[in-house]
């Protein structure tokens, strides 16, 4: 039991970061991000504990990591369903972290961050996730096209069309 | 445009003769912009060098997003709320299917009582400093604690002491920050405790194997407090010097010794020993006393 605990224990620390900003980009809310949050691990480590235990024909969990963005993905999905909400966004972007003490360069980088924010949001689905998963977890085309479901080639061409539309999406911001 | 790409592979690299075919934002049109040879290269590679730079910049913004970090405190807070307590053990007594006959309804009800009771006994036993049963489990132990005989009563306060270590290692293992300080403090309380307990029994008895005995379970303390202190680090586990159960014993081996005759031998380690105890050093001073 404990060896398990500490298990998921590192688990939540690797990840911890990277769910939580998987899910405030997609909801825009600092509140909502951390409720989505706190359940999606809540639920990692039913599933985590109940895999570790042989007799109930549960199957081990080979990613964790994978296994969690999939539960945050259903989620943010559910939550939109129950709430029946349209995915705006919101104006009061919650603050960030910066190690940068030049205030000018911060409201310059929040600025920057803010209008990505706002082009990753006009995103479909699957472009966010892409773009999320390859270019700010790190994750290789191999992995996200696991979690994608899709052939690397196909992920690549997803990846590609994804960082095009977004490319898009941010001078229609810059020009607006 | 397959003569514009040769010619960057020719002229460059492979990579950037990559990046021109991939760009589909590359129109041949914006190329043809001077008719000499020379003049198409140098206007490609602008427009290329032009949105590569895009390219990264846009791929940078992205990595900015990095900086989107849950609080600190929220982190460390969900993680206490969900790994932090033992779980409740699964009771599965409702896949028992005579359970769901109607006619067992009231035993049914009778036996959620019994187990809500029992479970709940269970749970207070593995609940940690700071949790809100650990006042009950502390109760638990108090009421046993009565019917315990006066001669017991000083190893009976040594496993409390440890029970306490053990609730510390469980808390450095699930790295349950918060719950550090009140268990050092209950650590040191079952310390004192123990350190009455010992000044009771050695105001009162005369028997070296008892107070043998119990500088052995002393000792035994020691270890586990300096295996739980090197593993994890945790600071602020050291005994206050007015409960140090050591300080006890060493008192009382050394009035004992006193009035014993000893070898020439003997006596140099026992004068080492009385040296140790002057210094403060309770734990070199007993393990040389333990040797007579």
């Amino acid at each position: 039991m404990v060896n398990y605990r500490k298990e998921f224990s590192k688990i939540y620390d690797k990840c911890i970061d990277k769910i939580y900003r998987f899910i405030f980009l997609k909801v825009n809310s600092q509140e909502i991000a951390q409720d989505l949050t706190s359940e999606t691990f809540l639920k990692g480590w039913e599933a985590f504990r109940k895999s570790q235990n042989p007799g109930h024909n549960n199957q081990k969990i080979e990613n964790p990591s994978a296994f969690l963005y999939q539960i945050a993905r259903n989620l943010v999905i559910d939550h939109y369903r129950e709430k029946g909400k349209a995915q705006v966004i919101s104006a009061e972007y919650t603050p960030i972290i910066d190690p940068k003490q030049d205030l000018e360069e911060k409201s310059l980088l929040e600025s920057d961050i803010g209008q990505i924010r706002l082009a990753l949001n006009d995103l479909k689905e699957d472009y966010q996730n892409v773009i999320i998963w390859h270019y700010l977890d790190d994750l290789p085309i191999s992995e996200v096209a696991k979690m994608l479901g899709r052939t690397e080639e196909t992920t690549r061409v997803l990846l590609h069309r994804a960082l095009k539309t977004l490319r898009n999406q941010m001078s229609r911001i810059q020009t607006s | 445009m397959s003569a514009v790409i040769d010619l960057c592979f020719f002229r460059h690299n492979f990579s950037i003769a990559k990046r021109a075919s991939l760009s589909s934002l590359l129109s041949f049109s914006e190329l043809s912009c001077s008719e000499s040879e020379d003049g198409k290269e140098a206007c490609l590679f602008d427009f290329m060098d032009k949105n590569s730079v895009t390219e990264k910049e846009l791929i940078f913004k992205i990595r900015e997003l990095r900086q989107i970090k849950p609080r600190e405190d929220w982190v460390s807070l969900t993680k206490s709320q969900i790994l932090g307590q033992e779980p409740v053990a699964e009771i599965r007594f409702l896949h028992f299917p005579f359970l769901r006959f109607p006619l067992f309804k009231p035993v049914y009800a009778g036996l959620i009582v019994v187990f809500v009771v029992f479970g709940a006994f269970g749970f207070t036993e593995s609940s940690l400093p700071g949790d809100l049963l650990y006042p009950v489990k502390k109760i638990v132990e108090r009421s046993q604690a009565v019917f315990v005989s006066e001669k017991g009563r000083p190893q009976a306060s040594f496993e409390l002491a440890n029970k306490r270590l053990e609730e510390l290692t469980k808390i450095a293992e699930t790295n349950q920050v918060k719950k550090i300080a009140p268990a050092l403090e209950e650590y040191q309380a079952s310390v004192a405790q123990v350190t009455k307990n010992l000044a009771k029994v050695t105001a009162t008895t005369s028997d070296p194997v008892v107070i043998r005995e119990l500088a052995e379970r002393t000792q035994e303390l020691e270890k586990n407090k300096e295996k739980l202190e090197q593993t994890y680090g945790i600071a602020g586990l050291e005994i206050k010097e007015g409960s140090n159960p050591m300080k006890v014993l060493v008192e009382w081996l050394i009035n004992d010794l006193e009035k014993r005759t000893l070898t020439e031998e003997q006596s140099l380690l026992f004068e080492t020993a009385k040296k140790n105890y002057e210094a403060g050093e309770f734990n070199k001073s007993l393990e040389k006393l333990l040797t007579f």
